[in-house]
């Protein structure tokens, strides 16, 4: 498979990488299994939590990727693999949402016929929010999302072994069209997900602050396995430090852009002091939510915003090895943040419980378990890929 | 620019971008430091040939960047919440999610009009109009589209021929002799200056004071503020006794004024008689005055219980014989005209008000003086509402 | 589609000759203006001093000169503002934010952009200035220790926009001098008239073009690149809360902040390329400004349109699955109540006809892009009027309903702007070289030295 025309020669990972991968999900899937059993509700929750975890970080990849096509970006082009191996779970999707789908009841205020009876505003919006109709929105996104993985990685695996242009222009025009789709689509995700959980809550922005979110942790993943195969010398040794001081770049203008996003919701909200939109974040400004709220502020904003603010930290590997997998898990706790304060809609009380924990490894696991399968299958550089020789050769 | 006949530096041209790195590289590696490139554009890779570090602009904008904002929050916090307060939109006085903004717009406009300012005055240590270097011919070319390298005479290693056969044999398209400009004798109390001095003062100051005590109290259009009328207690030019406020004809009613017959008489023999229809609204209205006006003195339900606790003479109960036996209209003249201690109310309660309260204070009367026959009643009620 | 990168570099017929970039980016300094350009001057200075004689009459008469009434308190005047200001975005984009993303393209275009950023926040801080109606007392806005005790509102978003405009005019500006200085030095050197000299000289500071010089101009430069990013963004996101911190339904909505940005970098592009169609033909620089960055342009308008057609669908969903009667009454009446006229040239202008920029004949034929980015232009105009005046026109108060009829004055001052606007680029590109010479020099071919591989 080695292909010397790009200098690249594959090798493989260790075969414990898959094995740790595979111990994580099942540990987690079994723990995450007994929890269900033992409570459902609480388990669903958690569940929520990690499928979005998981989702937001395969989904973005997929969209770095189709950036990367439709930008015609030289520098990311030797990273683009990567991205491609972590969206590789995008088709498992289809079988994780069936338990949330099954289990909608323990989810959502407005699955409740009786409650939506009762209730004045929820028969308003049962037109949009009622079983059938999420569950199909659902699953025909994650349809379209698994067409244009497949469509993407297909031409672009294909061109390993022809080195066909022709393929690079078909993946531009799918980068396209996917774009605007992803846009939509996500939107309608998170509203779907995350929003409905509080029925009467609303916010515009919502859809841009978990596509935010979502790049971020993209980024992050892509910029923590970058450099770790850099530092064992799995990589391609022509990428120096200027490609990781733009990959650095992008995640710093992406953790601003959430910044952004997430300063500008809560202080419209927060300034226009109405009662129908400022109870979702008194919900988390209340007990110990709110230190969980500032911490998000230090964490996802303050603390990878002045890491990653001078140019030699983002040129230092281990600073962003560091700062990934903070920034990752920030948006695990952020995700966190969005969901868990709405359980109090079915009669719930938040408590931490062991659930989240053994989700959130089941979901870690897929990740390693789905890119160490890709590894070895397919060469971790587009090797014919024409941009690749401009993108191993940038400098700043 | 007239020259001198002291040597400045040496300068070389060359042609393209490579020999021009080489050469810088040639003439830090000969252990030159007092030496120069000019470029007409940046080069890459200059700064290494020339051995030079990188740059400490951005020290400067992260600094000032974060002094401005940390001056502007607290300069915010002060204003709003210290020095005058004042409660705006429901928010707390030092309203953190509103600051934001503006300290971000600060950071950044100090950030960057100090690394501007530090960068030519600094930095650059510009304006330099005189340097030796502007006006030759080596300037004109590296400014279009040649590439020049010169080494100064404060170099240590400084010689003229050395130099210049380093130069040729880097393959140097010219060789130049920059000599410094003669020098022109400036003393600090030449006229000339000191009146610059003097016109700069005058004028820095000038328009301070006017913009400051003239400029922004300046109305040029001020029709809508002073009209054509009178305000009141104006002095007037055109009555005799100078005031424009002028005293109504004799005679002269208020609009709406009907005059109360019995004004000012002890104890009338005649009285008015009650024009109103005790309805549950006029009963509430009745009751919202009385509480206003009449409690204080006779209590919340006119027993006399004063809340003044002896500060004023106690009002009398309203619950005597005397009183229950007063007529509609005497309760009336009383309250419009006053009566003993207690001071006419007519000023500050309407006609209407005032026969509302007589209502109020009848319900008052019957409800305190209530009787068995009564109960009878209730129950006859409330058995007809079902309840 | 086409996978030829070599088409970011300069486009020259021969081989390029640095002094005949200099000739002909200097030229329109060194020879004498032609008849046609005395006939455009006088043309756009007549607008303006049309403008200025509305404006003065708004001083004399008072605000009541304009449509405005008790209920649509911001007609014409914030609509315009809000306009120029988001024209005025497409400049700092193209010189700050393409900057750092190494878009080498942009150097054939920043200058004139940046020129037209500073032209437009001048139109734009115009207008709230004319519109407090006592602009001689404007210096309060400032926070100056006043006998009075006296401070700004500084939790007013209108406040913020005090500081937002200023301190964005403040740094477009200097960002501008920067880059002009070692173009000013290149003409002082050129200058064979003395006054020219001279004044080139005091503008060039004694720029020397020194490598020591440059070092610290090119770290500067990305301070300054990295500080106006932001600052671009923030500055009409501060508009934006000017709108969206109110709690009145349709402008209380929190995607207001990234949608006026991708509004207003829409609408500056499309103002950008409008001029550059007009000013590549008149000065002969189509071989600097080539199709090339034209169609990369409209794709960013492509971009940028499709975005605020997200945001229009995000509205109008949203005020649906809100529940809130009021908010569903607003965004039913914007589309079918009395503006629909103007909600629907909006929506047909701004979403609807960038579409045909998918097509890579219509990016790249001079004649269709001018109409469609024509198009823009309007139907961003639209987009502000609709804002404003459609969430305005209809109070809680049925009894304060009312239609905005703008007056004369309002068209006069609304032209005057354009008219403001055009004499200054007009002048502009008399005086100053509109593409960055040294810049421009930096990226032709073989202008680099060669050693690190040519992987630039």
């Amino acid at each position: 498979m080695a292909n010397n025309d790009s200098g690249y020669i594959k090798k493989v990972l260790p075969s414990k990488i898959g094995k740790i991968g595979l111990i994580l999900f099942i540990i987690g899937a079994v723990t995450g299994l007994y929890g269900y059993i033992f409570d459902p509700s609480r388990a669903v929750f958690s569940y929520l939590t990690s499928f979005w975890f998981l989702l937001s970080i395969a989904v973005g990849s997929l969209l770095l990727v189709a950036i990367e096509y439709a930008a015609s970006a030289t520098w990311s082009t030797p990273f683009r693999r990567m991205s491609e191996f972590l969206a590789s779970s995008i088709p498992l999707l289809i079988i994780l949402v069936i338990p949330l789908l099954l289990s909608i009841q323990y989810l959502f205020v407005w699955s409740h016929t009786d409650v939506v009876a009762n209730d004045h505003m929820l028969q308003a919006k049962s037109v949009f929010l009622n079983t059938p109709f999420f569950s199909v929105r659902v699953i025909v996104i994650l349809l379209i999302w698994s067409l244009f993985y497949y469509l993407i990685i297909r031409n672009s695996r294909q061109q390993d072994n022809s080195g066909d242009q022709a393929l690079t222009k078909n993946n531009i025009k799918l980068s396209i069209i996917f774009i605007p789709l992803f846009a939509i689509s996500l939107t309608l995700q998170s509203i779907d997900w995350i929003m409905s959980l509080e029925t009467k809550w609303f916010s515009t922005m919502f859809g841009v602050y978990l596509f935010a979110g979502a790049t971020c942790s993209a980024l992050a993943a892509l910029a923590f396995i970058s450099v770790l195969l850099k530092e064992k010398g799995y990589f391609h040794p022509k990428i120096t430090k200027d490609h990781f001081y733009s990959l650095g770049t992008l995640m710093f203008v992406f953790i601003c852009f959430w910044g952004y996003i997430a300063f500008s919701q809560y202080m419209l909200i927060w300034y226009g002091n109405l009662p129908e939109e400022t109870f979702w974040f008194m919900q988390r400004w209340e007990g110990g939510w709110k230190f969980v709220s500032l911490f998000i502020i230090f964490g996802h904003f303050i603390v990878p915003f002045a890491t990653l603010l001078s140019h030699p930290s983002k040129t230092n590997l281990k600073k962003l090895k560091f700062i990934s997998i903070w920034i990752l898990a920030m948006h695990f706790i952020d995700l966190y943040w969005l969901i868990m304060p709405s359980m109090h809609g079915n009669g719930l009380h938040y408590s931490f419980s062991w659930m989240d924990i053994s989700f959130l490894a089941a979901s870690v696991g897929i990740i390693i378990f789905m890119f160490n399968k890709m590894f070895e299958r397919y060469n971790l550089i587009p090797v014919k890929d024409p941009k690749l020789q401009r993108g191993l050769d940038f400098h700043l | 620019m007239a020259r001198s006949n002291n040597l400045h530096s040496v300068a070389a041209i060359f042609d393209t971008p490579n020999k021009i790195i080489k050469a810088a590289e040639k003439v830090r590696d000969e252990g030159y430091n007092k030496f120069d490139v000019n470029t007409p554009y940046p080069l890459h890779g200059m700064d290494k040939a020339m051995g030079l570090s990188s740059s400490k602009v951005g020290f400067v904008t992260l600094f000032c960047g974060l002094f401005g904002g940390s001056f502007i929050l607290l300069f915010m916090w002060w204003t709003l919440a210290k020095n005058y307060q004042l409660f705006i939109g429901g928010k707390p006085f030092f309203a953190l999610p509103a600051f934001i903004p503006i300290t971000f717009e600060i950071t950044v406009l100090i950030g960057a009009v100090s690394t501007f300012i530090a960068l030519i005055a600094v930095f650059f240590k510009l304006p330099f109009n005189n340097h030796p270097l502007h006006d030759t011919d080596y300037m004109k070319t590296v400014s279009v589209d040649k590439y020049g390298i010169y080494i100064t005479t404060e170099d240590p290693k400084f010689d003229k021929e050395k130099i210049i056969s380093l130069f040729k044999s880097l393959g140097a398209v010219s060789t130049d002799l920059i000599y410094l400009p003669k020098q022109e004798k400036f003393s600090m109390f030449n006229l000339k200056f000191v009146l610059f001095l003097i016109f700069v003062a005058a004028g820095t100051s000038g328009s301070t004071y006017l913009l400051l005590n003239k400029l922004m109290y300046i109305t040029p259009f001020d029709w809508m503020e002073f009209q054509e009328k009178y305000t009141p207690q104006e002095t007037s030019l055109f009555f005799g006794d100078r005031r424009s406020m002028r005293t109504p004809v004799d005679g002269t009613v208020a609009k709406g004024f009907i005059p109360y017959p019995y004004k000012g008489i002890a104890n009338p023999t005649e009285v008015l008689s009650n024009p109103t229809i005790p309805t549950e609204d006029l009963l509430k209205m009745g009751k919202k005055k009385y509480l206003t006006f009449c409690s204080p003195c006779h209590g919340n339900f006119a027993e006399g219980d004063s809340r003044l606790n002896g500060q004023f003479p106690n009002g009398p109960t309203l619950h005597s014989d005397k009183i229950i036996k007063y007529s509609d209209g005497m309760l009336y003249h009383i309250i419009t005209n006053g009566q003993n201690a207690m001071p006419a109310y007519d000023l500050q309660i309407t006609r209407h008000e005032r026969w509302a309260i007589v209502d109020y204070i009848r319900v008052l009367q019957r409800a305190k003086n209530a009787k068995n026959s009564d109960l009878v009643e209730i129950k006859k009620e409330s058995t007809t509402n079902g309840q | 589609m086409s996978l030829d990168y070599s088409k970011d570099m300069v486009q020259f017929t021969k081989e390029p000759k640095l002094v005949e970039l200099d000739n002909l980016i200097s030229k329109p300094m060194d020879t004498n203006p032609s008849r046609k350009y005395f006939i455009a001057l006088a043309f756009t200075s007549s607008l303006m001093f049309l403008g200025f004689l509305c404006i003065g009459y708004t001083f004399y008469f008072g605000i009541g000169a304009w449509g405005n009434n008790q209920t649509i308190a911001w007609g014409f005047g914030i609509t315009n503002f809000v306009f120029w200001v988001g024209i005025a975005h497409a400049g700092t984009l193209i010189s700050a934010i393409l900057y750092l993303l190494r878009q080498r393209w942009r150097n054939a275009i920043a200058r004139f952009a940046e020129a037209m950023t500073i032209f437009a926040v001048i139109c734009a801080g115009l207008f709230p200035i004319i519109h407090t109606g006592r602009p001689w007392l404007a210096g309060y806005l400032i926070p100056y220790p006043n006998s009075m005790n006296l401070w700004p509102n500084f939790i007013s978003p209108l406040d913020w926009d005090v500081f937002a405009v200023s301190t964005y005019f403040t740094v477009s500006l200097l960002f501008w001098y920067l880059g002009l200085v070692p173009d000013f030095a290149i003409l002082r050197d050129r200058a064979k008239d003395r006054i020219k000299k001279l004044i080139y000289t005091f503008f060039s500071l004694g720029w020397r073009h020194s490598n020591r010089h440059w070092r610290d101009y090119e770290k500067a430069y990305m301070v300054f690149a990295g500080l106006a990013t932001p600052l671009v963004l923030s500055v009409h996101t501060v508009v934006s809360f000017d709108f969206a911190a109110a709690i009145l339904p349709g402008w209380h909505s929190t995607i207001f902040p990234p949608y006026f940005v991708a509004g207003a970098i829409f609408s500056g592009f499309a103002m950008v390329v409008t001029a550059l169609v007009v000013m590549r033909k008149v000065f002969d620089m189509e071989n600097i400004i080539t199709l090339n960055h034209l169609e990369k342009m409209n794709k960013i308008i492509l971009l940028t349109g499709s975005m605020v057609g997200y945001a229009y669908l995000m509205e109008a969903f949203i005020s649906w699955y809100s529940g809130v009667p009021t908010e569903q009454y607003v965004a039913v009446n914007r589309a079918f109540g009395n503006y629909a006229w103007a909600y629907w040239t909006t929506v047909s202008c701004n979403v609807f006809f960038p579409q045909f920029f998918w097509f890579k004949k219509v990016r790249r034929s001079i004649p269709l892009m001018f109409i469609v980015v024509l198009l823009v232009n309007v139907g961003m105009w639209f987009e502000r009027y609709v804002i404003i005046v459609s969430s305005l026109h209809r109070d809680f108060l049925p009894s304060s309903w009312t239609y905005f009829t703008p007056s004369v004055i309002d068209f006069g001052i609304l032209i005057g702007s354009f008219g403001l606007f055009f004499t200054l680029v007009l002048i502009f590109t008399r005086t100053m070289p509109v593409i960055a010479m040294s810049e421009i020099k930096g990226i032709v071919e073989g202008a680099q030295p060669s050693h690190d591989g040519g992987a630039h």
